[in-house]
């Protein structure tokens, strides 16, 4: 552990698919750090590496090369059940599909991640009301998520990524289901997480919600291709752009 | 401790969602659990039915026939009914040996009788035997009415009858039989005594339906008898071995059995009969346990079929759980405690459903039923066991997934 680090530190990552004889290389020499309390947005077209890099941050994947490490921790050669370990302590992910167990209601959902972690049920179901009611969803509680509002369901899953005061929330286009105005609640929602001191990494191809960001990534055929303020990183995708 | 608990709640919210699918899933486990409950309840309920009944017939005493009291398997018929006939005369020879106390001479028509008076008439399956004063102790009667055949009934031959409860009610109803007249096919015959109701054999025949008449009159109503059966009370019943020696010897000298060859006639002690009785249970428990496996088996087969249904649909759900931190042992401990509660809970049915046939048997049909607690627990542990071991490959399955993969299914 490094306190005073990076909260999140890449170097030289790349990810290799072999898809029938061919080689495909995901990412290909991305490095850069997140520090504690940033809020971050990884933008990019499809196909340009960010779901990989996504696995790659929230531990669901491990790279073929390059060193990464998470709040102090390096993953490499990390078994499955220390990776889900470290998913479980570090990492509070949403979905762009919210990814709720459709039988189970809000706070059963809620405390998923502290089951597994092994808290006693009565602690789980206060931190779990505690997260619902700070997402604002303090009376709907005992839904069921066909029971609540695509908005709602999103922050149900907030609720849940936040419920195990995890280093990391990592969004992957967290607006991609939802109307704009909706969209825009659920932006709000994340301003105001990064301005109490979360460290938040937005993965999206939306370059309107990356100008919202303090900062942004754009990758490129698996490379980073900018990194700078987000107002500035969105732009460079909108110009026509040739690439070198 | 809390997690195991957590993963049986979780899992039966999951059979809660799916009520109809768990029922039929747990259709062969039920049925397996079943059929060992009930088949053991009746096994178990004959079983001490049968040591009940010997247990009355007394310790001292032993019976000899012509033909064997109870058999299994394959039997030489022609063998036994090639065998001379038990005289009246070979029983009385045993009334002087020194370990014999009394000897009942039986003598038995095969099939029944049909008694009847002016009014009324009983089925004709009334069994009637000729006798001795020495039958009423011999076969535990108990005089209700009047009084037993005595000496002096034998010595001047009178016709007289001792008749079963049963057919008290029926030639009788409301009326006191003693000194009335009955027939037995066209003799007439007095009746002098009633027995006490004695219930049914082993819970299907009643053992009131009989009649006991002096066994020198026996001809006269029902031709000359041919066999006889004995019922022997040696003086102790320390000496029932020494008197059992001794009537096989008398018996083989009068019968002419050469050295060597086997007894012509059978010997039956209490034990002999519980013997042969215990071979029956376990070849009833032998089936019973072959039907159960492949109850259980179908049924487990059931249970993996719908567990891998159900981990093809929850594949999303997998991969969440493993996204939020479940560790790979943790979904696989999920699936297969989920398919353990449900076969478990087929086994619970099962067991009530089988205890409610076995008193059912007791209370509507008067068969004998015992719920061996054994029973109980064979059924729901072999039950849950076929669940657990049918769970396993599917939950293997679920753990292996990958969470990208998994969560990427639509």
């Amino acid at each position: 552990m490094t306190p005073d680090g990076a909260l999140l530190s890449l170097d030289g990552i790349s990810r290799l698919y072999q898809v029938g004889s061919e080689v495909v290389r995901a990412l290909d020499g991305v490095s850069f750090e997140v520090q504690r309390g940033e809020w971050l947005a990884v933008v990019g077209q499809s196909g340009s590496g960010k779901s990989t890099l996504m696995n790659i941050i929230g531990c669901l994947d491990t790279p073929s090369g390059g060193t990464y490490r998470v709040n102090g921790h390096d993953v490499r050669g990390m078994a499955d059940d220390a990776l889900a370990d470290l998913r479980n302590r570090e990492i509070g992910f949403v979905f762009q599909t919210f990814q709720l167990l459709p039988r189970s209601s809000a706070l059963a959902n809620v405390e998923l991640p502290l089951v597994y972690r092994g808290l006693p049920r009565r602690e789980r179901r206060l931190r779990a009301e505690a997260a619902l009611r700070a997402v604002g969803l303090g009376d709907r509680m005992h839904h069921r998520p066909n029971e609540l509002s695509g908005g709602q369901r999103q922050r149900v899953a907030i609720a849940r990524a936040l419920v195990g005061e995890p280093s990391l929330l990592l969004a992957d286009e967290p607006t991609g289901n939802l109307d704009s105005a909706t969209g825009e609640e659920i932006i709000r929602l994340f301003e105001e997480l990064h301005s109490r001191g979360h460290t938040l990494l937005l993965v999206t191809h939306e370059p309107r919600l990356a100008a919202r960001c303090p900062r942004a990534i754009r990758l490129m055929d698996g490379r980073i291709v900018a990194d700078g303020p987000g107002r500035e990183v969105a732009a460079f995708g909108t110009a026509p752009v040739v690439t070198a | 401790m809390t997690s195991l608990l957590d993963t049986v709640s979780m899992a039966l919210s999951t059979l809660r969602a799916n009520p109809l699918r768990s029922l039929l899933t747990l259709l062969g486990i039920v049925i397996g659990a079943s059929t060992v409950v009930a088949m053991m309840s009746l096994t178990e309920g004959f079983r001490l039915k049968v040591t009940k009944d010997l247990a009355q017939l007394g310790a001292g005493s032993f019976q000899v026939q012509k033909w064997p009291v109870m058999s299994f398997g394959h039997v030489d018929w022609q063998k036994y009914a090639r065998r001379k006939n038990l005289t009246r005369e070979q029983g009385e020879a045993l009334r002087d040996l020194p370990h014999v106390a009394h000897v009942s001479i039986e003598a038995w028509n095969p099939g029944g009788e049909k008694l009847w008076t002016r009014e009324r008439a009983t089925k004709p399956n009334v069994q009637v035997a000729g006798g001795l004063p020495d039958y009423q102790f011999a076969n535990y009667v108990v005089v209700a009415q009047g009084r037993f055949l005595s000496d002096v009934d034998l010595q001047l031959g009178r016709r007289v009858v001792f008749i079963g409860a049963d057919v008290a009610d029926l030639l009788f109803p409301g009326e006191d039989p003693v000194g009335k007249e009955l027939r037995i096919r066209s003799t007439p015959f007095t009746v002098i005594g009633v027995a006490e109701r004695m219930g049914t054999a082993l819970g299907i025949e009643s053992r009131d339906g009989f009649a006991v008449i002096p066994i020198n009159v026996f001809d006269q109503a029902l031709g000359r008898p041919l066999n006889h059966n004995l019922a022997i009370q040696a003086t102790s019943p320390e000496d029932v071995g020494k008197a059992i020696d001794e009537t096989v010897a008398t018996l083989r000298r009068l019968r002419n059995v050469k050295p060597g060859d086997e007894n012509d006639f059978e010997i039956f002690t209490n034990d002999s009969v519980s013997e042969s009785f215990n071979s029956l249970a376990a070849v009833v428990a032998a089936a019973t346990f072959g039907v159960c496996a492949l109850a259980l088996l179908v049924g487990g087969i059931g249970i993996m079929n719908i567990m891998l249904v159900s981990v093809t649909e929850r594949t999303r759900e997998i991969g969440v759980r493993m996204a939020l931190g479940a560790r790979r042992a943790r979904i696989l401990a999920q699936f297969v405690v989920e398919s353990t509660v449900l076969a478990a809970l087929g086994g619970v049915g099962g067991v009530l459903l089988g205890a409610a046939v076995a008193v059912a048997a007791r209370e509507i049909w008067q068969v004998p039923s015992s719920i061996p607690a054994w029973a109980v627990v064979l059924s729901l542990v072999s039950a849950s066991g076929s669940g657990l071991l049918f769970g396993i490959y599917p939950a293997a399955r679920a753990s292996k997934l990958d969470p990208v993969e998994a969560m990427r299914t639509e």
